[in-house]
């Protein structure tokens, strides 16, 4: 690959394991990512690798951000680009963002997405996404929403949660990522909420 | 001081699971003292009990967080074989539960304990029967408090968003690493290499713990592989302190994803604590804030932190 050929060191070690130099790895992500992602994670990326960026200036070389900057506009410039995006996919040997394959597709044992129960309980939601076999902690990669925060959500802890304004971009987050309709999931959940003094 | 073989080997495994909590940093005055103080107010207020040992020898003040006089005995008196037994040198504190050993004491060379007395220190430490002994290491990247962040089972890196801060904590995490992978080499030559990465102006361009494995495995690819299970379950978790905006609580998760990335290191971000005028009133009237403004921003936000560092026990460093 062209591209690649001239990646710099992204080598992440996630559990003493060597990962992949893709474009997806340059923004942290998997491939399959959604559009939105690609957005959060180079937002995120570019405030990392930023010119005074206080997480990385004493841990890399000015040369080296500049070039990881590269990396990360040439990334997000592939990904967000329909055509480009399809193309790379294909040569890496990925498949496309809207391919109707995993994850989101629940096991065949799993009940259907279908309808939405009028009321969701954080055990609701848990079951849900355990059945698309996602953890937590990648919706909270995906998401950057803490992943205690997730937790508190799933095990009905009303008291610890943000308020509802958050909450409910919390759920709706959450609903994306596990497939099902991040409005009426929210709606669903918030209707336990019980009335804040 | 001749130790006795007795008193060096470890004690008996405890029956119960004991965890060593510790919270270092690298750099001082960024509230580590007062954060570790709070963090062991609230387990013991979630029931656990707790001994909070102050380990910042030569600037030992947790005493003071905790509203106490200067304990009548102290880690020193342990070390000088005053006290027989670590039991004596245990302070009650305002909150039950909560147990202090102090760090304070006369001891000029206290900062510079031998290895053997630090062994001893810990080990009898470790034998207290409590739920969790949180040790807070003061300032620094001595071999004496890397070590202590080493064998801790949750090694809590506390940093304030600043520059000066974060670039200590990434030293201090380094050193620490290269630290393990020596303990860990299995071959001399590769300890060779560890070693020569400990110098930040080594010939062989090795810069970060990344660079030093890809080394390894070029050299012996079975050494790479024991020093990568080591890297593995080396999981320091971050806490920011003293955040003013929302653009400070995400450094927490840049460190984190800069760890990943640059020193193939797996942190995790443990949690924030908002500065919070409650906080230095509460110690100009010598109180700890979790007591003395317990609906503040950042009693809540310790209450928070501590929650999450409990329920992360079982991802900690069990294998």
């Amino acid at each position: 690959m062209a591209t690649d050929s001239q990646a710099v060191n992204l080598t992440v070690l996630t559990g003493g394991r060597p990962s992949r130099d893709d474009l997806y790895a340059a923004l942290g992500l998997e491939p399959r990512a959604s559009r939105d992602e690609v957005e959060r994670a180079y937002r995120f990326c570019l405030e990392l690798y930023g010119e005074g960026s206080v997480a990385t200036y004493s841990l890399l070389e000015p040369t080296e951000a500049e070039q990881l900057r590269l990396r990360v506009r040439e990334a997000y410039e592939v990904l967000t680009d329909e055509d480009r995006r399809r193309a790379y996919d294909e040569s890496r040997g990925f498949l496309p963002p809207d391919s109707p394959v995993l994850p989101f597709r629940p096991p065949s044992a799993a009940a259907p997405v279908g309808e939405l129960p009028e009321v969701l309980t954080g055990a609701d939601l848990r079951k849900m996404r355990e059945a698309r076999g996602m953890s937590l902690r990648h919706i909270a990669t995906v998401t950057k929403i803490g992943l205690r925060y997730l937790e508190y959500v799933e095990e009905d802890r009303f008291a610890f949660l943000p308020p509802p304004v958050y909450l409910r971009g919390f759920l709706q987050e959450y609903a994306r990522l596990v497939g099902i309709d991040p409005r009426r999931a929210a709606d669903a959940y918030m209707k336990r909420l019980p009335a804040r003094g | 001081m001749a130790l006795s073989v007795s008193e060096v080997l470890p004690v008996a495994a405890p029956r119960t699971r004991r965890q060593i909590w510790s919270i270092g940093g690298g750099k001082g005055g960024i509230g580590k003292s007062l954060l570790a103080a709070s963090v062991a107010w609230q387990l013991a207020r979630m029931g656990r009990r707790v001994v909070l040992v102050d380990a910042d020898l030569g600037g030992a003040n947790l005493h003071t967080c905790l509203g106490l006089p200067t304990p009548p005995r102290t880690l020193a008196d342990f070390i000088q074989r005053r006290v027989s037994s670590i039991e004596e040198v245990l302070t009650d504190t305002p909150a039950p539960g909560l147990r202090l050993i102090s760090g304070a004491g006369d001891l000029l060379s206290a900062a510079n304990i031998k290895h053997l007395q630090k062994v001893r220190v810990m080990n009898h430490v470790r034998a207290i029967d409590v739920d969790v002994v949180l040790i807070d290491l003061g300032a620094g990247t001595s071999y004496n408090i890397l070590d202590f962040f080493l064998l801790s089972d949750v090694s809590i890196l506390a940093v304030v968003p600043e520059p000066t801060s974060i670039e200590n904590g990434y030293r201090f995490i380094k050193s620490a690493l290269y630290l393990l992978l020596r303990a860990a080499a299995p071959t001399e030559s590769v300890k060779e290499l560890v070693e020569a990465a400990l110098d930040p102006k080594n010939p062989q361009g090795i810069k970060t713990p990344v660079d030093l494995l890809a080394r390894v495995e070029a050299e012996d690819a079975e050494a790479a592989r024991v020093l990568r299970r080591e890297v593995a379950a080396f999981q320091p978790r971050f806490v920011v302190n003293e955040v003013r905006d929302v653009a400070d609580v995400g450094i927490g998760h840049q460190l984190v994803a800069a760890c990943g990335r640059h020193l193939g290191l797996r942190a995790s971000y443990a949690g924030f604590v908002h500065h919070d005028d409650a906080v230095w009133q509460a110690v100009r009237r010598r109180r700890l804030f979790m007591a003395d403004a317990p609906t503040s921003r950042a009693a809540e936000e310790i209450r928070q932190l501590t929650r999450g560092l409990v329920k992360g026990e079982s991802l900690g460093h069990g294998y």
